[in-house]
């Protein structure tokens, strides 16, 4: 029997199948919208953080409503003749639900090398208090 | 999301990541931007070893200890990636920069090498 390994076959393909297997991967949960937000609370504050690269402070737009907090901006695309476009570009937008009160006067945001961090602090009233109960 | 928490106790073993690449050529050369967030300038490392330039940063997203996450997007990690550089790029003259956590590297074309006659010696 010949085995004819035509042109499909060139040496080195399988070990380039398991180094691509080894190779880094964008991460997991990596491919869901944009921009990828981490939420996250402590005593006294909400945190909201997301990777926004490339965008400047004045260029992210953030709105706090009644309930939500949107994150908005749009990132501009490069011109030029493009070999390989991965990053997303074009408008985004990501609503944050709040479903517990925070104090509206005193949220503050932050961006360095392209991570958005938004505190929230929880209001006063919101904190969990405890209740003696007498012993009647 | 279970590695990325596991992987915030223990700063050693971060995962790697392959940052989203925009390759594109313009007049003055190729430009590669690359989108890192979170990684400090001296986190980054740049490195060109014959044909293939590497990128290296690491992106730590310090936490606070106390905080406890609702929702987990995107962690701590170590991005890498590599470019193979065509042999019209002229290397010592290869700029980066860092802002806002994307990297922008320029890759400026060779200058054409003036044209030269060869002669032909006699035996």
């Amino acid at each position: 029997m010949v085995l004819d390994f035509n042109t499909i076959y060139y040496p080195g393909r399988f070990e380039r199948l398991i180094e691509d297997f080894f190779k880094p991967q964008p991460g997991e949960g990596r491919r869901m919208a944009f921009p990828p937000l981490n939420v996250s609370e402590d005593e006294a504050n909400y945190y909201v953080r997301s990777e926004v690269p490339g965008m400047a402070m004045d260029a992210v737009e953030l709105t706090l409503t009644e309930k939500s907090l949107v994150i908005r901006g749009e990132r501009p695309t490069e011109q030029g003749k493009y070999y390989r476009q991965e990053r997303p570009a074009g408008f985004f937008q990501r609503v944050v639900a709040l479903n517990v009160p925070v104090d509206r006067d005193k949220v503050r945001a932050t961006l360095t090398d392209g991570v958005l961090t938004v505190v929230l602090p929880k209001c006063e009233g919101a904190a969990p208090k405890k209740i003696s109960i007498d012993v009647a | 999301m279970s590695e990325n928490t596991a992987s915030q106790n223990e700063p050693k073993a971060l995962p790697r990541v392959s940052p989203a690449t925009d390759i594109l050529e313009r007049e003055d050369g190729f430009y590669v931007y690359m989108d890192i967030p979170g990684v400090r300038r001296g986190d980054l490392s740049i490195d060109i070893n014959e044909n293939e330039l590497t990128v290296t940063g690491r992106a730590l997203q310090g936490a606070a200890e106390k905080e406890s996450f609702l929702e987990v997007q995107f962690g701590p990690g170590e991005y890498v990636r590599a470019v193979s550089l065509s042999d019209r790029v002229d290397r010592e003259r290869i700029t980066a920069s860092l802002k806002d956590g994307v990297l922008t590297l320029h890759l400026p074309r060779l200058e054409k090498l003036a044209p030269r006659r060869i002669p032909v010696l006699s035996a």
